[in-house]
């Protein structure tokens, strides 16, 4: 049977070493590339999946916890009917309902740029897209966290293990109405996305299926108290069911064994971790790959991921730079690449926002579609005004602008209280700019092309942005320099990774 | 009507030579200037609004607007039983017959609808109405049934099925964020809160004078530095390739082409906006400051097919009287101001402006002076060249769907009447299936 083929030794470079940590991780300073070639293929890919979720590394944010959003809203309800005062405990529930998922994307993004592990973090991105569950209906940020922490738990580990875990998860049986599931009534909505979206695909399965699949996962609830799961056994329906080719008393862990075992999981799988790694459109040779892995390794996503990065076709010449950078890896590895702060938690989110896509909020249970889809007019004008807060600052705003609600220059509405939130300091450039160079225009743009794009630019950019020093001389000051960056960031070569 | 080789390449070659910079034309445009003659007559793809074409404002109303007390059925008991603080007095009612009529702050709509320039389409929905905003808001963006969620929004759709190659500006969004009707599998459309904001923001802003950084920037993205942009012929994307969309190239190319439309579409939109001046005297309010810069980009001769606008506010679950009153008063001379100015423009005829909600809201009042989420409402269509008059059934206020107002018309029979008789678009391939039309165009 075909296999991903290894890369020889021989033909890791430093394009190979760039490429691992732009898909691998969310990119890499010249200093990081450089580290990592030193290291060799087997030494950089090994310390990239031998990475666990320490938990302690970034702690979780102190609200996560156990609370009952819900009884809290229950009381409200009830103040209002008769009309008691509820406001200090609407205050409360706008509190979780609101200010925590803020904090709750601040602290992924923080975990994402700062962290140990970054393949683990891409490789929870990529099941928190798989496993699309929005916020706008869980209504509960901690039950988001809980599930972003079972995603990063299992990120590495067992398929079929991560699919069972995802059915007991709260947000995903609220997001896919499970814990209403009745032997009565049982609710197909899981069931159908559980074949459609998570395992096999679509053609793949016939109405009966759906079904006897969702008898199979009656009696799923969350217990309020504890805020996790529960077996209701009354309400599970143990009777015998005839799904796809077997038939039995077949629970749901049954129902996802028998899934995950079917030769369309395999390939529905495997086309989705080429599209979010290499490319937007795989052969069908390459996927036939994949899934043999896939397969050969009983879906343990360890060895997979190892068999990938380490491949000749992962590191193929068509691969290389030619992959739009998600929002969200857009955001990380700018700043990463500026040695600068991220934007803070209002503003990152309104930046997810603009540009379509919001860590917790997917627009449906289909994920996102990534690829060309990121780009349209606005957003790409976004991605470059965008470049332009983050080099320079809260400079956009004239002085003195209005304090009251307006929807500002960067689309957020702003509050007084939110300033403090859009305030930025313009980044220390003389790291990206030292001084020694600010004389020697080619040999700067040249130093900073290498960092930001990762390839030498074209003759025609280079030319381009040595007009651009030329023009402002003998103004060598750092305001220069970063407009400089900001030019070479406004560009459709910087959107790729 | 499609503009020659000579005049396509004439207007780029001033356009982006116009900068003191040596460059050859990217490989993807030379390619396609011979493609253009050869330009195959693709059945759905359409040129762009021009100076004749229809014109489609899209206006949300978001937050569940209360249909009942917007066109009120005064003569029935039953609406004033069921709402005795919320129930408006019928003799304030702007009556259109026995037994409906306009809610009082709404003058100049009556006056509109006398002169026969009015749809209303009464008791509007679909089936197994959803009462979250959330996901209520994204059937109506989708035109998708209930139960089976769709990514791509209906006016996407559109786009995809019927604007390929059209110019980027053929939806323009005026917000935020691009609404999810837009959302296509070959993103296009604009969107931005003012025109001046739609634009490249140069690290130092000059005032006034290009910087060098911006002239620069317009050389890496591919147009002109310090020239007026001058709109294609027939507003048709520079560098079409016949039916083909953009989706088609390299990601680079990609990159690219977007890159030139949005500096294309930033220079058109922003010479609109300082050129044009609206003669009427809009309120204050976003409401009419977005119906204002719609009415500047027809006028102007932006090439779009769809606007798309919101009026924020509708989700009054307490003390509605007053907050629904402002939001009436507010449509009202938003929307008067809006066509006044089309008219003297004389772009009245050109244009249809459609109404829609996520939801209406229940017919019994709650404990707070408010109405809580509900089902059918009514969709206003107005326009020049639209067939006036009252559609659908008004809804019983007693025969009730869990205590909400029963529909009669799918949306979709709106929208697609919309599409088939008002944009020329087949209907059935943008919302995948027909439905019953409306005898509203």
């Amino acid at each position: 049977m075909n296999m991903l083929t290894p890369l020889p030794a021989a033909k890791w470079n430093e394009a190979t070493a760039t490429h691992l940590l732009n898909r691998a991780a969310f990119g890499g300073t010249p200093a990081e590339i450089e580290a990592t070639r030193k290291k060799g293929l087997a030494t950089a890919v090994g310390e990239l999946i031998d990475q666990r979720a320490k938990s302690a590394d970034i702690p979780a944010p102190t609200w996560a916890h156990p609370r009952n959003i819900q009884s809290t809203r229950m009381e409200i309800k009830a103040a209002k009917e008769r009309g008691g005062n509820f406001q200090q405990k609407e205050r409360q529930v706008r509190m979780m309902e609101g200010e925590d998922i803020v904090d709750l994307r601040r602290w992924w993004l923080e975990r994402m740029a700062k962290g140990p592990a970054p393949l683990l973090e891409k490789m929870t991105l990529f099941w928190h897209g798989h496993f699309a569950t929005s916020v706008q209906k869980v209504r509960d940020a901690y039950w988001m966290w809980l599930q972003n922490d079972t995603l990063r738990q299992n990120a590495f580990g067992n398929f079929a293990t991560l699919v069972k875990k995802m059915s007991r998860d709260p947000a995903m049986m609220i997001y896919l109405d499970l814990q209403q599931s009745r032997k009565e009534h049982p609710n197909e909505n899981w069931a159908r996305e559980l074949m459609e979206l998570f395992t096999v695909g679509i053609g793949n399965y016939s109405e009966q299926d759906i079904r006897e699949s969702a008898r199979a996962f009656t009696g799923y609830r969350i217990d309020m108290t504890t805020q996790q799961f529960r077996f209701a056994p009354f309400q599970q329906d143990r009777g015998p069911k005839n799904f796809m080719d077997h038939s039995g008393p077949l629970n749901g862990d049954d129902i996802i064994d028998l899934l995950v075992k079917k030769p369309a999981c395999a390939q529905f799988i495997g086309r989705k971790l080429w599209r979010f790694f290499v490319e937007d459109e795989p052969s069908n040779a390459i996927v036939d790959l994949v899934a043999a892995s896939l397969q050969a390794h009983n879906f343990e996503m360890r060895p997979v991921l190892r068999e990938i990065l380490s491949s000749t076709q992962f590191y193929s010449e068509r691969a290389m730079r030619t992959q739009i950078k998600s929002p969200v890896q857009y955001i990380v590895q700018t700043v990463k690449l500026l040695d600068a702060p991220l934007p803070s938690p209002v503003v990152a989110q309104n930046a997810m926002r603009q540009m379509g896509q919001i860590l917790f909020a997917p627009p449906n249970v289909k994920g996102w579609d990534g690829g060309k889809t990121w780009i349209s007019t606005s957003t790409l004008l976004f991605r470059y005004n965008f470049a332009n807060y983050l080099i320079n600052g809260d400079a956009i705003l004239p002085p003195g602008a209005p304090q009251r609600r307006q929807g500002g220059d960067l689309g957020f509405i702003r509050p007084a209280q939110l300033a403090e939130q859009i305030r930025r300091e313009p980044i220390d450039v003389s790291k990206l700019a030292p001084t020694e160079l600010r004389d020697k225009p080619r040999e700067l743009v040249d130093r900073l092309s290498a960092r930001l794009f990762q390839s030498p630019a074209s003759k025609k950019e280079t030319e381009t942005f040595v007009q651009y020093l030329e023009a402002r001389k003998p103004d060598m000051s750092d305001q220069t320099m970063r407009g400089l960056v900001h030019l070479m960031m406004s560009t459709p070569q910087f959107q790729l990774a | 009507m499609k503009p020659t080789l000579q005049t396509r390449r004439k207007f780029l070659r001033t356009s982006m030579l116009g900068a003191a910079a040596t460059w050859t034309l990217p490989v993807f445009l030379e390619k396609t200037f011979f493609a253009l003659d050869a330009l195959a007559a693709d059945a759905f793809t359409q040129t762009v609004t021009g100076k004749d074409g229809t014109i489609l404002v899209v206006l949300q109303m978001a937050g569940g607007n209360d249909g009942l007390n917007m066109i009120v059925p005064f003569a029935d008991d039953a609406y004033h039983r069921a709402r005795p603080r919320l129930s408006l007095p019928a003799d304030q009612i702007l009556k259109i017959d026995n037994y409906v009529g306009l809610n009082p702050k709404l003058a100049g709509l009556k006056s509109l609808y006398d002169e026969g320039h009015v749809a209303i389409v009464q008791g509007v929905g679909y089936p197994n109405p959803n009462r979250s905003h959330f996901r209520s808001t994204e059937i109506w963006q989708t035109a998708s049934d209930a139960d089976r969620p769709l990514s791509d929004g209906w006016i996407g759709r559109y786009f995809d099925n019927c604007c390929a190659g059209a110019d980027p500006t053929v939806g323009v969004a005026i917000g935020e964020e691009t609404p999810q009707a837009f959302a296509a599998k070959n993103p296009t459309g604009v969107t931005f809160s003012r025109p001046e904001q739609f634009r490249f923001r140069p690290s130092e802003p000059d005032g006034g004078r290009m910087s060098a950084e911006e002239m620069l920037f317009r050389q890496l993205n591919e147009t002109a530095s310090g020239e007026e942009a001058v709109a294609a012929p027939d507003g048709a994307s520079v560098g079409a390739i016949n039916g083909k969309t953009k989706s088609d190239l390299s990601t680079l190319d990609f990159l690219q082409r977007t890159a030139l439309d949005a500096q294309l579409s930033s220079d058109k939109i922003l010479a609109i906006a300082r050129k044009s001046k609206s003669t009427v005297t809009y309120p204050q309010g976003q409401l009419a400051a977005s119906l204002n810069i719609i009415a500047r980009m027809i006028g102007g001769g932006l090439p779009t097919r769809v606007y798309y606008a919101s009026q924020g506010g509708f989700d009054t679950h307490a003390g509605q009287i007053n907050a629904h009153q402002r939001l009436m008063t507010e449509f009202n001379d938003a929307v008067a101001a809006f066509v006044s100015d089309l008219k003297q423009q004389g772009n009245f005829q050109r244009v249809l402006l459609m109404t829609f909600s996520e939801f209406g809201r229940r017919v019994q009042e709650n404990a707070n002076g408010g109405t809580d989420h509900g089902a059918a409402a009514p969709m206003f269509v107005l326009g020049g060249a639209i067939k006036p008059g009252l559609f659908g059934k008004c809804p019983s206020l007693t025969d009730l769907d869990h205590g909400d107002l029963k529909f009669n018309t799918d949306f979709r029979g709106v929208y697609g009447t919309v599409l088939d008789r008002w944009l020329k678009a087949p209907s059935q391939t943008v919302l995948g299936r027909k439905f019953p039309a409306l005898a509203i165009i």
